[in-house]
């Protein structure tokens, strides 16, 4: 099978070219000066940093990067949580008509979100308004928001964790008078860390990669995210391709650090367990 | 996902393709009911009115749910 | 297994959340769908409306071609990644890899970059005048590439974008699913002198149908509600080339505030999207019954 190897190796030495151009000519966009712009070398020429460094200057942009990282993290934080004990409930006690309700917690997130965007947009602005508070345009809507794709995803990933936990851990501590309180917290909950991690790092980045409801359910900078200043930007000024590129490789970066880290459960989470990546 | 979905006993066969619930005739009855109301109004309710739709589909849809 | 009771408990806080979020949006467009509602209209409340808005839809030819275009964006998608997957994944299983693990990593990226970024990126690499993908396309080909005029073109971007970004997520579910394969019958297989069409035909693929028909279901899902990258990419045109059904709906319901017809097509879209999944479930769950 040398051949084979060979082979193979030349493809996938070409596909990893074709799957970094987009990205790195992204990264050679946003450090080339105005002048230099429309060149067409794919190489970085100098070290330019004017781009990010205008990015990072304008207060906007910061304040929509700060929105991104309260909203994201709050989110995982909730889902995990929530997720963790809805995972409890499912694996380890037995509920009438479960099987229904797990199902149906699962086709949240299949649900196209362009569909749920009036319905959700009319609830936020009409509905959800309590004296002065409305839902709408605010960071807690959109944290509440992002379970709907996240929730059924951290579900599945960690009931597929739980399940792995054997039973006899929970009967072991029952044994010595623990409550259920208490195996959760302190049997479930040690073992069950490295996977709260792995689902509150996707989750994270899920909900830092949402556009679609932050661009319909947020208007003012108190509440948008840092993916649709880089829309905004676009529309805004259609020529000034440094910047842009340079928010679009700030908006990629969080994926980029946790790459290595989550892409042995990435299959697994995406296809609700019915396959192990 | 998959392996949550098993067949059991409520399932049967009927003169439908697949092996149904009751959820799933129920379902597909809901389905055949709006697909058929959409295609009405499209093409055929200039010469019938559309209640005319409606209660074939409901025919259509207790004979599925009995028998399919 | 213990007593259910305390089981809802914890199942309670998702349940209730994802009820306020997830099914009661759906009941909401499901009652503001037989209405007449316009906030900009002469009379900005609810007007009882029957089925008028549907009646609409049905000879609203924009919207309808709009569906059928995201249909037959999602077939090509959906086929094209399958077949490209299946050979990569088969690359990637190969005895001797040079640097298997690296090249995982570096293929896994696309699937985490935020879709909005994707859209931009590839615009960057394609905007006409601009990007290096037209510019080498005309010096070495000679071809008038060009997304924003050409109707084909920007379909086509549309649909290499979107391989690039999830191409990777069905490489990795297919060889998560062709590592998980039995050996035993691919060895019996080749004793009794297959060749390999035959053996990928008649032994592998039955073998693989679950993991196959797993990622066409949800490689599928997804195609049908792009939104992000289209709308960063060409924001639906030239004309209405590249206007998806979802990118419709945004683009169509909000500015125009006709709440009650936005709600009709939201429906009818997720009609669509459950009867296709529904289809897709049956097949998945191998549920043949019937002729005994």
């Amino acid at each position: 099978m040398r051949r084979s190897g060979i082979t193979s190796f030349i493809l996938w030495v070409c596909l990893t070219i074709l799957t970094l151009l987009p990205v790195w000519w992204m990264l050679v966009v946003s450090m080339r000066p105005r002048v230099k712009l429309y060149s067409k070398s794919v190489l970085i020429d100098d070290l330019y940093w004017d781009n990010f460094l205008a990015v990072l200057n304008s207060s906007t942009f910061l304040q929509y990067l700060w929105n991104s990282m309260v909203v994201a993290t709050s989110n995982a934080a909730l889902v995990c949580a929530l997720g963790l004990l809805a995972a409890f409930g499912l694996s380890r006690f037995k509920i009438s008509g479960g099987d229904n309700v797990f199902f149906w917690l699962i086709t949240n997130r299949m649900a196209p979100p362009a569909v749920f965007l009036l319905p959700l947009f009319l609830l936020f602005t009409k509905w959800f308004v309590f004296g002065d508070f409305m839902l709408f345009d605010t960071k807690i809507g959109l944290i509440l928001l992002y379970c709907v794709f996240n929730l059924p995803f951290a579900i599945w990933l960690l009931k597929g964790m739980l399940d792995g936990i054997p039973l006899e851990l929970d009967e072991a501590a029952r044994v010595d008078g623990a409550t259920t309180g208490q195996v959760l917290s302190h049997v479930i909950l040690p073992l069950a860390r490295p996977g709260l991690a792995v689902t509150f790092i996707l989750t994270w980045i899920f909900a830092w990669n949402e556009y679609l409801f932050a661009a319909t359910l947020t208007s003012s900078a108190g509440a948008r995210t840092v993916t649709t200043a880089l829309a905004e930007y676009v529309s805004v000024t259609g020529t000034n391709w440094g910047e842009m590129a340079a928010m679009a490789f700030l908006t990629t970066l969080p994926a980029l650090v946790v790459l290595g880290f989550v892409q042995k459960h990435i299959v697994t989470g995406l296809t609700f367990g019915a396959l192990k990546g | 996902m998959m392996a949550g979905i098993q067949p059991n006993k409520a399932d049967r066969d009927g003169f439908l393709p697949i092996r149904t619930n009751g959820f799933d005739r129920g379902f597909i009855s809901v389905v055949i009911l709006i697909l058929v109301h959409l295609l009405w109004m499209r093409f055929l309710e200039g010469l019938l009115p559309l209640w005319v739709a409606t209660v074939l589909c409901l025919a259509l849809a207790v004979f599925i749910i009995r028998k399919g | 297994m213990r007593q259910s009771n305390i089981g809802w408990l914890f199942l309670a806080p998702a349940t209730l959340i994802l009820f306020v979020v997830g099914f009661l949006p759906f009941i909401y467009i499901l009652y503001v769908g037989f209405f007449d509602w316009n906030t900009n209209a002469v009379d900005p409340t609810l007007r009882w409306a029957g089925l008028q808005n549907y009646r609409s839809l049905v000879f609203d030819t924009t919207f309808l071609n709009s569906l059928a275009r995201t249909l037959v964006f999602a077939f090509f998608v959906v086929i094209s990644e399958l077949l490209l997957g299946y050979i990569l994944a088969r690359a990637l299983m190969a005895d001797r890899l040079w640097g298997r693990q690296f090249f995982r990593t570096i293929h896994t990226l696309p699937i985490v970059v935020a879709p909005i970024a994707v859209g931009a990126t590839w615009r960057l690499l394609c905007v006409p005048g601009f990007g290096i993908v037209p510019y080498y396309l005309k010096l070495w080909f000679g071809i008038d590439y060009n997304i924003s005029t050409n109707a084909y073109h920007a379909f086509g971007t549309a649909i290499i974008m979107d391989l690039w970004h999830w191409t990777p997520f069905v490489t990795l579910s297919l060889m998560a699913g062709l590592t998980a394969l039995p050996k035993e019958p691919l060895e019996q297989a080749q004793i009794d002198g297959g060749n390999k069409l035959q053996i990928f035909w008649y032994v592998i693929v039955p073998m693989l149908k679950p993991v196959l028909l797993t990622t066409v279901f949800i490689r599928l899902m997804d195609a049908l509600r792009s939104v992000d990258e289209i709308w960063m990419l060409t924001k639906g045109g030239p004309a209405e080339a590249t206007r998806f059904i979802g990118l419709h709906i945004w683009i169509n319901v909000f500015p125009k505030t006709d709440y009650g017809y936005g709600a009709a097509m939201s429906l009818l879209t997720l009609y669509v999207t459950i009867v296709l999944s529904w289809l897709l479930f049956v097949a998945m769950t191998g549920r043949k019954g019937g002729a005994q």
